[in-house]
């Protein structure tokens, strides 16, 4: 955004400025990610890590509104943006003395019960300490909140990627009236031209009825609502970034490839000076593309493919293949990082200011899930996909998924995006294949299952929203719960901001090798809506009637 | 999941929410033989682990008054004698009047609560604004408060019995289901499951939402209704509201967890039957954001992080169903608690296992009984706060 108008905004009480449309994290970066959060229990330091609105790590507070996401919030001019949930900085927390003092974590389960006479004492501390920003002040909220865009038409594609930009083009071409709605602003460049909406599909549901129109609710940020009926709807979300189990996981510093993106002003400004790459599939080369000479190391827990080691070997970077991450160190940001090769056990560290993960994309299927499309486990991508004929139709008729959430390879997004919409003109589908999770195991899980055999304890920290502790996904196994969703219940891993994106995957597979069973025996990870965290104000301004109430 | 370790046991519980496994509970403290309790879902699979926690003993009858009174103090206990920490926050509940016949209604119950010795207040406006900052101008025109009211985290206190009785000896199967009610004599003599058959001489049917489904399995035609209701949660944030928020006339109830996320939903059904699962409507969401935006506006740009539905298992005069059923000696009813088992389960289900032994039990039959929908006779009276 050269030459784009310079905003002056507010943070922590200075003036600062951007230029353009940088969302806020991005122009706070300066070569390293900036501390912006404490965790909820702990308050260990935290920064920027998914990039894309889910995480906790960049909730700030904007002209009195809590939680607003920095790596999507676009400044506006006289903003007055201040960090919360820490005193007097996030870098320097005084409540960060907690992670020192309780190391064998903090037990809300079975804990504070005694004295009784404490019992109120104990409730205004952990009150206090929960939650992360400030109540929203009057300021905080547009009364009346902004009207909400209703549109009607007859193809809704959610997804402006390649994949539903190509539908939607195809579509437009066979004189179809549709409609992509996708969270940037900007279609990518070289996109054929199709109606575009900016904003996000929070909530898909059923039907009522078979030949109604699907509704798509949502809001484009910060909160004006979204409503779009269509009488076939496209879904193609994409995919996002996992994480990885390791000690230290959460520390500044070490994010996903999205985070790394979206932190980035330019291939020459990443959030990193020398990051270490975890991942040996096409997202690492992805990365390693934009931000090689700022690459220290790549370090794959599975096999490398030919293109990493390629890129790899013109910037003279080295690879570790088949490789352990156990620990990431340093006091604010991550500092180091210490891995052992598989099979032989050798422990080796090195130096980073960054740890960029790149190793599993995975999909966005929480609409599909909605909508009552069913989905499988497919064990080579160690994920849920929904479950669809050859032209993309789900199990719901007028349903259908295109790009890497309906499991399109890079490449090929487009051509899945084609195909959907071919399948779409001919009414294809519904698929009526039975959900076939595949018994075979994940290269992650013998993965897991490596790395965690006589694990030593310490914070590694199964869920980031709610500072949930591998070990207490253990103590739970060990009482006698089983299955995702009481563990779920049990520890509250995955019922924090992010929806579980980030935790329940990889607590699917440890799960897995702690009750012996398949994850698809563990359970499928239920996803509520909404999709996104969608507020209040934008869902008020959209509702028509209020439901029907019972009541005296 | 742990199958059934015998072929016959003194009393099978049929669901595994808070009523079930405190019945249980108390079943095998007083040392009835061996207990099995089955659950078609998994642990909290039900309206148990789907509520939003709220304990009132603010209600129309004196019946249920005393019920939800020992309750409390049940909850207050709980950290002790089951080793599980509920964070129960007793931060009141507050019913919002909108006019001056809701706010007479709630006179009535605000008397009725005080004659039973608990400190009900009536408040002005003022008052009202104090309690729920940020409240609209002109929301209410008052309202009743209890302080010892409160709010509690509905899953450890699942753990908390499950252990328990666990520990007590009694065998708890899950994602087993219950496909019929063996009779021999007239008298409860087996039931028949998903993993076989076993002999019993007494079932409890504490099976929630589907409680109607499974007596009709056993030749017992109920009339409860299972009745579908949502609920949604927001984003966390720093404590702002101590009290449970109910406006009596749509049944809008609201309040802010230990974790600082507002949990709500409005009373009132969004559909009957089980057979529909538990998705949740656009219908409710739009209209539940609209609700309590219009009340506290500065609510807005919080995010809601996620909404879910669950069943009440109503009954047509808004008690609760405890005894034995005497179409069937030893089929042994613990339901119809209409979306209130949390705040009564302490004290109902002390009397659910009293009465499964056989022994009297402390409540008025007329009340309480399922002999009162076999006769045609009208109830004696009628309990219609079936709000929060």
């Amino acid at each position: 955004m050269a030459g784009a108008p310079a905003r002056r905004f507010e943070f922590e009480g200075r003036a600062r400025e951007s230029s353009g449309a940088v969302p806020l994290a991005a122009s706070l970066s300066s070569d390293r990610v900036p501390v912006l959060q404490r965790s909820i229990r702990y308050h260990r330091p935290r920064a920027p890590f998914c990039g894309i609105g889910y995480c906790t790590g960049c909730l700030v507070r904007v002209n009195g509104a809590p939680n607003v996401r920095a790596c999507r919030y676009v400044p506006a001019a006289g903003d007055r943006v201040r960090t919360e949930n820490a005193w007097p900085s996030p870098r320097f927390d005084v409540m960060g003395a907690l992670d020192f003092l309780f190391p064998g974590g903090v037990d809300t389960l079975r804990g504070f019960r005694r004295p009784a006479a404490l019992t109120g004492a104990y409730q205004r501390v952990v009150r206090r300490l929960a939650g992360y920003g400030a109540p929203p002040t009057p300021e905080g909220a547009r009364v009346p909140p902004p009207p909400p865009i209703a549109r009607e038409v007859d193809v809704g594609i959610v997804g402006g990627g390649p994949s539903g930009t190509a539908a939607a083009a195809k579509l437009r071409a066979a004189g179809r009236n549709v409609l992509v709605i996708d969270r940037s602003a900007d279609p990518p460049a070289g996109a054929p031209d199709v109606p575009r909406l900016r904003g996000t599909v929070t909530f898909l549901p059923p039907r009522s009825a078979p030949g109604d129109p699907f509704v798509l609710l949502g809001f484009s940020e910060p909160d004006q609502g979204i409503r779009v009926t269509a009488a076939q709807v496209v879904v193609a979300p994409g995919g996002y970034d996992g994480s990885l189990l390791f000690e230290g996981n959460d520390r500044p510093g070490i994010l996903t490839a999205d985070g790394a993106f979206a932190l980035a002003r330019g291939p020459d400004h990443p959030p990193f000076r020398r990051a270490i790459v975890v991942g040996g599939g096409p997202r690492a080369a992805a990365v390693l593309r934009a931000f090689g000479h700022r690459v220290e190391a790549v370090v794959a827990p599975l096999a490398i493919v030919p293109e990493v080691v390629r890129i790899a070997s013109e910037l003279e970077v080295p690879l570790y293949p088949r490789t352990l991450v156990e620990r990431a160190t340093g006091r604010a940001r991550v500092r180091r990082l210490r891995l052992r090769s598989r099979g032989k056990g050798t422990r080796f560290d090195l130096a980073c200011d960054a740890v960029v993960l790149a190793h599993r994309r995975l999909p966005s299927t929480q609409l599909f899930f909605q909508a009552g499309a069913r989905v499988e486990w497919r064990a080579g991508a160690g994920a849920y996909f929904p479950v669809l004929t050859t032209d993309g139709a789900t199990t719901v008729a007028g349903l259908y998924a295109a790009g890497s959430a309906a499991g399109a390879v890079e490449g090929d997004a487009a051509a899945s995006g084609e195909r959907a919409a071919e399948g779409l003109l001919r009414a294809a589908g519904p698929a009526t294949a039975e959900a076939a999770s595949t018994p075979d195991r994940s290269e992650l899980e013998g993965y897991y299952r490596e790395l965690l055999a006589g694990r030593p304890g310490g914070r590694w920290i199964a869920c980031a929203c709610e500072d949930v502790l591998l070990d207490e996904i253990e103590a739970a196994n060990r009482a006698g719960y089983r299955g995702i969703e009481v563990i779920k219940r049990y520890t509250g891993v995955g019922t924090g901001l992010c929806q579980g994106r980030y935790c329940l995957p990889d607590a699917l597979l440890v799960l897995a090798l702690l009750e012996g069973r398949t994850p698809a025996e563990v359970g499928y990870i239920t996803q509520r809506p909404p999709a996104v965290p969608t507020p209040l104000g934008a869902l008020a301004a959209i509702g028509t009637a209020p439901p029907e109430t019972g009541g005296p | 999941m742990s199958a059934p370790s015998r072929s016959r046991y003194r009393v099978v519980v049929v669901g595994a929410g808070v009523i079930g496994l405190y019945t249980a509970h108390h079943l095998a403290a007083a040392g009835a033989g061996p207990i099995l309790v089955v659950d078609r879902g998994f642990l909290s699979s039900g309206a148990s682990g789907r509520n939003g926690g709220g304990v009132r003993q603010q209600w129309e009858t004196r019946a249920t008054v005393r019920l939800a009174r020992e309750s409390v103090a049940a909850y207050r206990r709980f950290g002790r004698d089951f080793g599980y920490n509920l964070w129960f926050r007793q931060g009141g509940y507050l019913f919002l009047a909108e006019n001056d016949r809701e706010l007479a209604r709630l006179r009535a119950v605000h008397d009725l609560v005080r004659s039973e010795g608990l400190p009900s207040e009536i408040l002005d406006p003022a008052r009202v604004a104090g309690l729920v900052p940020g409240i609209a101008a002109g929301a209410a025109v008052g309202g009743t408060y209890l302080a010892s009211d409160g709010v509690l985290y509905p899953f450890p206190a699942i753990w908390g019995l499950y252990e328990d009785v666990r520990a007590r000896g009694v065998e708890v199967a899950l994602g087993l289901e219950v496909l019929g009610v063996d009779a021999r004599d007239g008298r409860v003599a087996a039931v028949r499951t998903s993993r076989g058959r076993i002999e019993t001489e007494i079932v409890v049917n504490a099976a929630g939402g589907w409680s109607a489904d499974l007596a009709q399995r056993a030749g017992l035609p109920s009339p409860n209704t299972a009745t579908r209701h949502e609920i949604l949660a927001t984003e966390p944030m720093k404590p702002f509201l101590d009290p449970m928020v109910v406006r009596v006339s749509d049944g809008l109830y609201f309040s802010q967890t230990m974790r600082g996320e507002i949990v709500g939903g409005v009373t009132g059904t969004n559909g009957t039957g089980v057979e529909g699962g538990m998705p949740t409507s656009p219908r409710f969401l739009l209209g539940m954001a609209r609700a309590l935006v219009r009340l506290v506006p500065r609510l807005a740009p919080l995010g809601v992080l996620r909404a879910w539905s669950g069943f009440y298992d109503d009954t047509p005069d808004g008690f609760p169903v405890i005894g034995e059923d005497p179409r069937r000696p030893g089929f042994v009813h613990a339901n119809g608690f209409g979306g209130h088992g949390f705040m009564l389960a302490p004290a109902a289900s002390r009397r659910v296992a009293r009465a499964a032994m056989g022994e009297t039990v402390d409540l008025d039959p007329a009340t309480f009984s399922p002999a009162r929908f076999l006769s045609s006779e009208r109830p004696p009276s009628v309990e219609r706060l079936q709000l929060g």
